[in-house]
């Protein structure tokens, strides 16, 4: 790089950028609404029963925690890869990834069915519970990444970013596989139970986090009118096109392992031909807009210019991952579990038949009101921090 | 009836705020790190006993299990209306019905009180627990609504409190937004101890014929290991080898 | 470029998030009125001589004593203690002069007055029974299960499992 990249907070005074933040403020509000009525009610308002026991709320809050890791990336590629050509975006890829796990945690603390007792869950800690790593490893991830960005600002520190970059890398792969394990290890589940969940959390991180990256820098730089040569996003094209194609493959592999035994051909079932609602998230939603389609976007030659395929094609992916954290959190949960080999099984309390999940208004409230929490942390931060480069500039060849 | 341990009175503190911020702040910056408690303490129950059931199907008529589950609603304060699906369920009837012959029968499910229970692997707090005696309950007090050991039980044995709700008996107590399951009626097995008979045994035994035996697995004399020693008994999802306290025969 | 400008200005932000929790809090304060309230000193029940300890050490440490005991109970399986939830129900149990049944949230009960003057929010009747067992089987049990044929018959000292004589 001939000059230092110049970084500046986001200055527009445009209309649309304060409206954005007033319907952010107004989507954290109504999530905040959401909540309040869950907790002062019960949980009998939400569509979660003791059957599908983790709803919408969790899809919500997944995604958000496995793009965080995912939208630390490019950060990751710059200081631990030495790929120069994203050194630009490092801040705005650490500062993304804050927002969106703060958005993500926040919906999963309010939808405890004790979200007061807060302190009680930061004190008491069962070592043998994924979810209590997962408390020590989200929290350490928002010091470690924190501390990570305050390196790569101030001058005199930067040649501490680099080890702190290292941290930051290696404590996300740490935690999403964590993420993946709170699935993975519950063995009871023939939905869950396979160590494939972990890597399979961390590829779909590097989709997920990277097109929520792209959607907002393509905003904030058009907001603030900034240079964003289509070389810029040419490569970030090609980056997603990769994950996306990686995320397809290992569903592929995760369903051919589970069809391979004979005890799971049940489950599979399910998903892939009778599961109702399910199948047809799984075919239409995360295999077709998901995966597919947005692949062919990403690859059609005639489209590699054009910046809205790109935004086209990042929103599909974002739509693919609600429906397949939606497939894996509910519909995981749908399928019976299998107590009594060999019998019909019924009774009152919904044994051996499919569970049934209506999303109630008050969850959808909650979960939507932490995505907007964390889009609203996001451009709070860009426009009081020197966060995003003045331009991003046609590179010489 | 167990002996009262003598329970110390605390020391009144006057430095306890200032611990306390401390450990306010403490938490703050380092949670886990500092301040961490399990909910294991240091116990004075008999941890030589193992208390289980053994459930005789073959004993149990369709009524003698409805029976189960409204002695053990009696006993405990709780209600479901059927067909909801956020009511309690500390136990439930379950009719199986055999795929090749179709030969049927009622059996009751509860939490089996696994000696390797999934749901204390998985709760964060410590909240989900077994008692020295292999009792698995919820500490409510610490429970914070998570629902994580509804997704890692195999049996379904718990259930998560939708509602506020008043009046709870004295034995159970219960409310909004903390999961809970079957206790083996530990208030029971605290007074009674081997002789303890749970509510949902009380309501089907008859004189001699007990479809359903509590009893301690540990004890080879007792009259439960004497009975799984001659008939055996099953022990529900085997394969996962949780080895659960709550057996069944005729299955 | 000047990271203590930045981080002030950061912090400035965070200030203003939290600003109207502050303000909520106030004016919830104002609005319940104890702004000018007197120390309060509740009614104290008339069938028992003495509390289980001296006043002053149940006004500064009942919640000690109540926080170790239900570890006991719980983890350890202890049940006959003096120093049980239900045994303060049973004495401090006030019934309203028209006999209603009067709820943790209703000033007249007795942990409720103490309690809106320090401003601790009282975590015990969410699970646990806001009044003595006496009341409980009278069988004013607008919650009961219809299990319980609706007069409580359910209940008797074996199936309540609780001692009552702390309370006698």
């Amino acid at each position: 790089m001939a000059a230092a990249t110049q970084y500046s907070e986001i200055k527009t005074r445009s209309s649309g950028y304060w409206a954005l933040l007033i319907l952010l403020a107004a989507g954290v509000l109504i999530g905040i609404a959401g909540a309040h009525h869950m907790d002062v009610e019960g949980h009998h308002v939400s569509g979660m029963n003791n059957q599908i026991v983790w709803g919408l709320p969790h899809v919500f809050a997944i995604f958000l925690i496995v793009a965080a890791s995912g939208a630390l990336n490019i950060a990751s590629l710059a200081s631990v890869f030495a790929k120069q050509a994203y050194k630009p975006l490092a801040r705005f890829s650490a500062i993304l990834s804050i927002a969106l796990l703060v958005g993500g945690l926040a919906i999963l603390l309010l939808d405890l069915g004790r979200p007061d007792r807060l302190i009680v869950a930061m004190t008491y800690y069962n070592f043998k519970s994924i979810f209590a790593w997962n408390i020590i490893l989200y929290s350490g991830f928002v010091v470690i990444v924190a501390a990570y960005l305050w390196l790569m600002m101030e001058r005199r520190m930067q040649r501490w970013s680099k080890p702190a970059g290292l941290l930051a890398f290696v404590w996300r792969l740490v935690l999403t596989t964590g993420t993946g394990s709170i699935f993975g290890f519950l063995v009871a589940r023939e939905s869950y139970d396979t160590a494939l969940l972990a890597p399979m959390f961390i590829i779909m991180s590097f989709a997920f986090g990277l097109a929520v990256l792209i959607l907002l820098l393509m905003l904030s730089f058009s907001l603030d009118r900034r240079e964003l040569d289509p070389s810029h996003l040419l490569r970030l094209r090609r980056l997603l096109g990769i994950f996306t194609a990686s995320v397809f493959y290992f569903v592929v592999v995760f369903h051919l392992t589970k069809l391979y035994g004979t005890q799971n051909h049940g489950f599979e079932a399910f998903i892939l031909m009778d599961g109702g609602i399910y199948t047809f998230l799984f075919w239409f939603a995360q295999i077709g807009l998901g995966n597919l389609l947005p692949l062919a976007l990403i690859y059609t030659p005639s489209l590699q210019q054009s910046s809205k395929s790109l935004v086209l094609a990042c929103l599909l992916v974002i739509a693919g991952a609600f429906a397949q954290l939606y497939i894996i959190i509910v519909g995981g949960q749908a399928y019976p579990l299998n107590i009594f080999p060999g019998y019909i099984v019924e009774s009152g309390f919904y044994d051996g038949v499919v569970g049934e999940y209506a999303p109630s208004l008050w969850e959808f409230m909650l979960g939507f009101g932490g995505l907007t929490a964390s889009l609203l942390i996001a451009l709070l931060v860009l426009r009081v921090l020197p966060i995003m480069p003045n331009a991003l500039s046609a590179e010489a060849q | 009836m167990k002996n009262a341990a003598e329970t110390e009175l605390p020391q009144p503190a006057r430095r306890g705020f200032l611990k306390g911020a401390a450990a306010a702040a403490a938490t703050l910056v380092a949670p886990g790190i500092f301040l961490y408690r399990t909910g294991q303490a240091a116990t004075s129950l008999d941890n030589e006993a193992r208390w289980g059931l053994l459930i005789d199907t073959n004993a149990l008529s369709e009524a003698d299990v409805d029976a189960c589950v409204s002695a053990c609603q009696r006993e405990h304060g709780w209600r479901a209306e059927p067909g909801s699906k956020t009511d309690a369920q500390w136990i439930r009837k379950v009719k199986l019905t055999d795929q090749e012959t179709g030969h049927q029968k009622f059996l009751p499910m509860m939490c089996l009180h696994c000696e390797s229970p999934p749901c204390v692997d998985v709760c964060p707090t410590g909240a989900s627990f077994k008692r020295a005696d292999g009792i698995v309950l919820v500490n409510k007090h610490i429970c914070i609504g998570c629902r994580y050991c509804m997704m890692a039980c195999p049996y379904k044995a718990r259930s998560f409190i939708h509602e506020t709700l008043k009046d709870q008996l004295p034995v159970a107590p219960r409310g909004k937004g903390t999961v809970e399951s079957c206790t083996l009626c530990v208030h029971r097995v605290d007074r009674d101890g081997a002789n303890a008979v749970p509510a949902c045994a009380e309501a089907v035994n008859r004189g001699e014929r007990k479809a359903i035996l509590f009893g301690d697995l540990n004890d080879p004399q007792s009259e439960i290991s004497r009975r799984l020693q001659e008939l055996g008994g099953t022990r529900l999802r085997a394969d996962m080898g949780l080895n659960p306290g709550v057996r069944y025969q005729g299955l | 470029m000047d990271s203590l400008a930045s981080i002030t200005r950061l912090l400035l932000l965070a200030a203003l998030g939290l600003a109207p929790l502050g303000v909520a809090g106030a004016a919830e304060y104002e609005a319940s009125g104890f702004g000018e309230i007197a120390v309060p000193s509740p009614e104290k029940p008339v069938r028992a001589e003495q509390c289980v300890e001296p006043v002053e050490v149940m006004r500064r440490d009942h919640m000690k004593l109540l926080d170790h005991q239900r570890d006991e109970t719980v983890i350890n399986g202890e049940r006959d203690s003096k120093y049980s939830l239900v045994g303060c129900m049973n004495c401090h149990n006030p019934a309203s002069e028209s006999g209603e049944v009067v709820r943790y949230e209703d000033p007249q009960h007795f942990c409720a007055e103490c309690h809106a003057y320090a401003s601790v929010k009282i975590d015990c009747f969410e699970c646990h029974a806001d009044r003595g067992l006496e009341q409980l089987q009278q069988g004013k049990l607008d919650s009961a299960p219809p299990a319980w044929n609706g007069n409580g018959a359910g209940l008797n000292s074996a199936t309540l499992g609780h001692r009552l004589e702390v309370s006698q």
